[in-house]
């Protein structure tokens, strides 16, 4: 509970020092899990964001050619990839602004995931991946200058494991604890 | 007693980052010729950019007469609602002395502004923007921001974000109504661009 209250006390403190600064990000990232995926396989990433109150983004796919989509671009190391990168959906709302049209956004908290792949020869170890999320904010008011936030997070490497043929085991579990 | 720390660590630093983020705002303002607390009656930072139909503009060629300076970029809503008012109140008050001027903000402006401006019908200039220019107008981070500019050169006010119509013709009224100064008379006003 206590971890739980600092993690938001932070968030929320760090969101009221950005937007102190002229240049706010309106968009903050969670820190993203490790991710631990086998050779020649694949493991699922989780990249969090949060929209500061009162802002909106376009989402991936806005309505218009002219808006900016939301994109999370990643740099990543020699025989590893990420795929299957998967948007929310945007929400269709109008704004002031815009009082007959509808627009696709991204407002609070939105979640893009994706699959890390390692391929068969790529040596164990812990690799770290840099990348961001790049965005075009508004309020009911105005409009921010494309901006981006820089995310990262660790991929390990490990040995695939052998599986016997004989016997059959339920797929591994990480232990639930059920309030 | 660890939960008890954890919590006043926590609290330590949530109040050292307000505390900063206070601070930081108070010492954000870029060094830049105009600042939110100079705007009014400041002098008119001065430049030449580029129209999109490949001419040369300068802002003090425009002395003596009333500027409405709107800095905005293809992809900001609020400042598509501003334009078609620009655009009438600049037919309205042009014998007045009025001169519309927009600066388009975008990044890949050379490929998308031009076409924004002809489905636009924007008939009034239309330049390309630099970080440049928006330094020396204190940042410009939000858009649509306007500048009504009076006839001797001098900001009569600054608009940031989305106004009324009738808040803008307000302005309009305020600029048209400064006495024209030392400055240089007009010339060399370019001929508005008129989209096909």
């Amino acid at each position: 509970m206590i971890k739980r209250l600092s993690a938001f006390a932070i968030l929320a403190a760090a969101m009221a020092f950005a937007q102190s600064s002229s240049h706010a990000p309106k968009v903050e990232a969670a820190p993203i899990n490790p991710v631990t995926v086998k050779r020649g396989a694949s493991a699922p990433v989780q990249f969090q964001f949060r929209v500061a109150p009162g802002y909106h983004i376009n989402s991936n796919k806005p309505k218009s050619e002219l808006l900016i989509p939301t994109v999370v671009s990643l740099d990543v190391p020699t025989n590893i990839s990420v795929a299957k990168v998967t948007y929310p959906v945007g929400e269709d709302l109008t704004f002031p602004f815009s009082p007959d049209e509808k627009l696709s956004v991204y407002t609070g908290d939105f979640t893009v995931n994706a699959f890390v792949h390692a391929s068969s020869t790529t040596s164990n170890g812990t690799y770290r991946v840099h990348g961001n999320l790049r965005y075009q904010a508004c309020d009911n008011r105005a409009c921010y200058p494309p901006t981006n936030v820089p995310i990262s997070f660790d991929v390990t490497v490990a040995k695939p494991t052998k599986t016997s043929s004989t016997t059959k085991k339920n797929p591994a579990q990480s232990p639930h604890i059920h309030n | 007693m660890r939960n008890a720390i954890v919590l006043i660590v926590v609290i330590v630093v949530v109040f050292f980052m307000l505390v900063a983020g206070r601070r930081f705002r108070n010492q954000a303002t870029p060094k830049t010729t105009l600042t939110t607390n100079n705007i009014k009656n400041a002098m008119t930072p001065d430049f030449t950019l580029k129209t999109i139909d490949g001419k040369e503009m300068k802002l003090s060629d425009l002395r003596g007469k009333a500027v409405l300076l709107n800095f905005w970029a293809t992809w900001c809503g609020p400042c598509k609602i501003e334009i078609p008012w620009f655009m009438e109140l600049e037919k309205q008050y042009a014998s007045q002395g009025l001169v519309v001027v927009g600066v388009a903000m975008d990044d890949d402006a050379k490929d998308v502004v031009p076409k924004f401006a002809q489905e636009m019908k924007i008939d009034y200039p239309v330049l390309f923007g630099t970080e440049q220019v928006a330094d020396q107008y204190g940042g410009v981070e939000g858009l649509p921001m306007t500048f009504y500019i009076g006839r001797d050169g001098k900001i009569v006010k600054r608009i940031a974000g989305l106004t009324s119509h009738h808040d803008i013709e307000e302005s309009i009224q305020d600029a048209l109504n400064t006495p024209a100064g030392q400055g240089q008379t007009p010339h060399a006003l370019l001929i508005p661009q008129v989209a096909q």
